[in-house]
């Protein structure tokens, strides 16, 4: 009778425990989903601004190449792969928009390129907020998934290591802007 | 000009300063000895201990009853000349209200504590530091308690939730949710009650350092991680540091308020001691310096995120 009783009971708390270490795995896959899903609304506010400074620049360099930002492919849900993809092609098509800039000095004192400049600080800054809860959500799951017991639940959901949004060296620069 | 030839007309001399500290104290004094004649006289006539208590209570208020008017004039004149001279030389459009303080509500709405039962607040100053708008207060909240002996008598006794000085920037960016970051080891943070911080979530910074210290609290953890950079933490950790006391900061309506809980009562002075110039614009300057070194460590008069109006 009494090992029946103590049987049960452990039977009751690895349920109990299968069942929280479970959920908290899932909570955490929510939550990398979330964050990545704000790196989506974090790109796409930066090329809405890229795509709005190239229309001014275009004003003033007019026999300048076009840096074609508009074939920079966005869409909901990318893969962190695709995310970093197109945040490089954006830090490219920034540079080369600053470059354009630089040859043109009464630009600095458009007033619609300067705000779009302070929108691109301020978007950037949203970008990297996005990227660092997106790193930290990742680093979180990782733990679970490689620390015991709950690395054996995850195991048995198929679950694996995620990859972290690796920052672009390039794009710790943008923020360094020379107002 | 009429008001700064007025103002100026306000400003007592170190002597009449001292003139009135003198007053406040020997009105003390006197309150005392009424208090000492009153006890003995009544220990005298009655010699049981317990007779003691209505004579000590009634020396106690008749000296509060001799020295509140002194005492509050010696530190209007004392806040006049030391206080407000000092804090005219650091603010731009400065008001300085020693005797009003920071709105109930204002720290209500920011929801870092229980805001308990009494609410005092003065030493009001507000004005513009680097063209930044400043607000400070001391403010001291207390809970009221009350706790019956095997007698069934109830005494009632007050608990500080709060008690140092409540500060508010404006803040460099501009944010959508409100984000709280409390140091560890104050206990009253609202989080501890049932009903507090339903709006808010707990949210883990990606540094350790900063977790080991501070908790933090956010409507959005988008938005915690938007306005708390790595370079802001390091601020936040290094200003912590550097002051004694619980440090409170709450990201709120695009301004950040700061609690410095330190059981500290600023810009003040004892009526028992005596003026010392250089001694008092020391303490009034680190008093002063306190609030800056707010902005000027944090970097709040950074405005590369700032949206114009």
């Amino acid at each position: 009778m009494t090992i029946g009783i103590v049987i049960a009971v452990i039977v009751l708390v690895v349920i109990i425990a299968y069942i929280s270490i479970s959920n908290n795995l899932n909570k955490a896959v929510v939550k990398i989903d979330e964050a990545s899903s704000g790196i989506d609304v974090a790109l796409t506010k930066r090329y809405d601004v890229l795509t709005k400074m190239m229309d001014v620049v275009k004003a003033y360099a007019k026999h300048e190449e076009e840096v074609l930002v508009k074939t920079i492919e966005l869409r909901q849900g990318m893969s962190t792969k695709e995310q970093q993809e197109a945040n490089n092609n954006m830090d490219e098509a920034f540079k080369k928009i600053n470059i354009i800039a630089e040859n043109y000095p009464e630009l600095k004192s458009n007033e619609n390129y300067n705000t779009l400049q302070k929108s691109i600080t301020d978007v950037e800054e949203h970008l990297q907020a996005a990227r660092r809860l997106y790193n930290a959500n990742v680093s979180s799951l990782n733990q679970m998934i490689v620390s015991f017991p709950s690395s054996v639940i995850a195991s048995s959901k198929g679950m694996t290591k995620r990859d972290f949004f690796e920052a672009d060296s390039a794009k710790k620069e943008d923020v360094k802007i020379n107002l | 000009m009429e008001e700064q030839t007025k103002t100026n007309l306000n400003v007592k001399s170190l002597e009449e300063i001292e003139e009135l500290r003198i007053k406040a104290r020997n009105k003390a004094y006197i309150g005392v000895v009424i208090t000492v004649v009153l006890v003995i006289v009544c220990y005298l006539i009655w010699q049981t201990p317990q007779a003691l208590y209505f004579p000590a209570i009634l020396g106690i208020v008749i000296t509060v009853i001799l020295i509140t008017k002194p005492r509050r004039e010696f530190l209007l004149a004392y806040k006049e000349k030391y206080v407000k001279e000092s804090l005219t030389k650091i603010f731009t459009d400065l008001v300085y209200q020693p005797e009003n303080g920071i709105n109930y509500q204002t720290i209500a709405n920011t929801q870092m504590m229980n805001m308990g039962d009494t609410y005092e607040s003065n030493d009001y100053v507000s004005g513009k530091y680097k063209n930044i708008n400043v607000e400070q207060a001391d403010v001291h909240i207390q809970e009221e308690h009350e706790s019956t002996d095997s007698d069934g008598n109830t005494t009632t006794y007050y608990v500080t939730i709060f008690k140092g000085r409540w500060m508010i920037f404006d803040f460099n960016k501009t944010f959508k949710a409100n984000i709280q970051v409390c140091q560890k080891g104050f206990g009253n943070n609202r989080v501890n009650t049932i009903f507090g911080k339903s709006k808010y979530q707990k949210v883990s910074m990606e540094s350790a350092n900063f977790n080991d210290k501070f908790k933090t609290y956010a409507q959005s953890d988008h938005e915690a991680f938007y306005i708390l950079t790595p370079s802001l933490m390091e601020k936040i950790e290094r200003v912590t540091n550097s002051i004694k006391g619980k440090l409170l900061f709450c990201f709120v309506d695009n301004k950040l308020h700061v609690g410095i809980y330190n059981n500290v009562d600023s810009f003040e002075h004892s009526i028992f001691k005596k003026i010392n110039e250089e001694e008092v614009l020391n303490s009034v300057s680190n008093d002063i310096k306190m609030i800056t070194s707010f902005v000027d460590e944090l970097n709040l008069d950074n405005d590369l995120f700032r949206k114009e109006a």
